[in-house]
């Protein structure tokens, strides 16, 4: 039953499951991602499905390395296995060279897993897209890994059910020579226009990394610190 | 072959035109099937969960038939869904904190266990050879650290950290009325005492089944700070619990 692979072309010559699957990551909540001449942002919306949940249990997101952090938009445990192959990868890059991995390289080798599932045999698409921030040697980097396992660099790029008006958003915004302060801001007022109900440093997640090549997520206290001075 | 998934997106999990995963969404119609309902509450000092307890034949052996099980002294399941999925998950639950506990010196920590388990039940959704387990399990503990905690993983995978959970056939109901109650009282999560979060898990349950139960149709599990151990709570302190909350109405 594992042996031959469920994506498999249409008559017109299209992968329908992969079509499927990024059907299914542009229903996820909005993330947004842009890089600023140093250093790169991540912000994501965060509405839990229903009241009872306790936001403070799960973080959307997370580190793939020290120096790289990665969000998605649909389907969270999909997510989950790219995350955890991901920082394999990059501890063992890092065993073997003695160096944090480069950005380029971990987010080819995700990609590279991304796109055996929609060849392999018994096993369908990831339905998830994910960006990846890092400071690397060589400077800032934001990339999006889709599930048909294409993967981009960006300069500043947004998934997830608001895509198509966060991209004109930031078209209209981005600049070469953006600061970073200013790239969050500019993310935050991005991941307004879209968001249903009134946006606070409760229900969204901010991430960043500078040259100090540590990726974080900011508190409660300094997104509110942002919002504030925006408003 | 333009539907993309052969026609057989509705038999394994293949994404459907629409973007969805049709047999996990059947394996979360499954998981009514049971006809049960479940809630885990917690409070200050202890994490509660609580199920209606059906036996269906009165030959049956009222002892054996259970929804709640120990995984390790410190962290009860409640399962809802079909049993012997739930059963299979349970026996993989405990091997799996044995194992940490073997590993790493020290008890597995909630969080950890919920994971592990909500990425197993992720693979059934991605690869075919096992299909979803028709099963939710609710997962509590308290922690020296976090206090007392709620855990509740799905058919897709997901799981999350909870201040209340349901499941089961009248989840939703269920799920509204605790929203009220957390509408009254925000923080009552981190301050109802362990009668309060005993009483609310079982008041719930109440409300939204519309009967009054005697202290055979429910079971109850509690992990407390004061106990130390996740255990079922005896008839006799389940009737106690309902006295006063008929008391109190």
């Amino acid at each position: 039953m594992t042996d031959f692979s469920l994506t498999t072309f249409s008559s017109k010559g299209k992968l329908l499951q992969i079509e499927y699957a990024l059907l299914a990551a542009s229903k996820g909540e909005t993330a947004i991602g842009l890089k600023a001449r140093n250093g790169v942002v991540l912000a994501v919306e965060k509405q839990p499905p229903n009241p009872l949940v306790d936001e403070t249990s799960y973080t959307k997101i997370q580190n793939i390395a020290g120096h790289v952090g990665a969000v998605y938009a649909g389907l969270a445990p999909d997510f989950r296995v790219l995350l955890q192959k991901a920082r394999k990868h990059a501890q063992v890059y890092q065993l073997r060279y003695r160096e944090p991995v480069l950005c380029s390289n971990l987010c080819r080798e995700t990609a590279q897993i991304v796109q055996e599932f929609t060849q392999s045999g018994g096993v369908r698409p990831f339905g998830v897209s994910v960006l990846t921030a890092g400071y690397d040697d060589d400077g800032p980097h934001l990339y999006q890994i889709d599930p048909s396992g294409a993967y981009y660099e960006w300069k500043a790029t947004a998934i997830g059910r608001n895509t198509k008006n966060a991209k004109s958003f930031l078209e209209k915004r981005y600049k070469a020579d953006l600061e970073l302060e200013d790239a969050i801001q500019t993310t935050l007022l991005t991941l307004k226009e879209g968001f249903e109900g009134t946006m606070t440093a409760k229900n969204i997640e901010v991430g960043i990394v500078k040259s100090d090549m540590v990726f974080r997520t900011l508190t409660e206290a300094q997104i509110k610190d942002y919002l504030d001075e925006s408003a | 072959m333009s539907r993309g998934g052969g026609g057989h997106e509705y038999q394994i999990t293949v994404f459907s035109p629409e973007g969805k995963l049709f047999q996990v969404e059947y394996a979360f119609k499954a998981v009514k099937t049971s006809g049960l309902t479940s809630v885990a509450t917690k409070g200050k000092d202890i994490a509660v969960v609580c199920t209606e307890k059906k036996v269906t034949d009165l030959l049956i052996d009222p002892s054996s038939v259970s929804n709640i099980y120990n995984i390790t002294d410190t962290i009860g399941a409640l399962t809802t869904g079909i049993t012997p999925d739930a059963k299979a998950i349970i026996s993989r639950l405990r091997m799996e904190a044995a194992d940490y506990k073997f590993e790493n010196g020290h008890t597995i920590p909630i969080d950890i266990l919920s994971q592990r388990w909500a990425d197993l039940a992720q693979l059934y959704t991605q690869k075919m050879f096992m299909r979803p387990l028709g099963v939710e399990t609710m997962l509590v503990s308290i922690d020296d650290e976090r206090g007392s905690q709620i855990y509740k993983i799905d058919p897709s995978g997901h799981f999350l950290g909870y201040k209340a959970c349901t499941a089961g056939i009248k989840e939703v109901e269920a799920s509204n009325y605790l929203a009220k109650q957390f509408k009254k009282k925000e923080d009552l999560h981190t301050t109802y005492s362990d009668n309060e979060t005993i009483q609310l898990a079982i008041g719930t349950l109440q409300n939204v089944l519309s009967t009054d139960f005697k202290s055979t149709d429910i079971e109850v599990g509690i992990i407390s700070r004061r106990e130390k151990k996740f255990r079922k709570l005896t008839p006799l302190e389940i009737e106690e619990h309902l006295n006063a909350l008929s008391s109190k109405d």
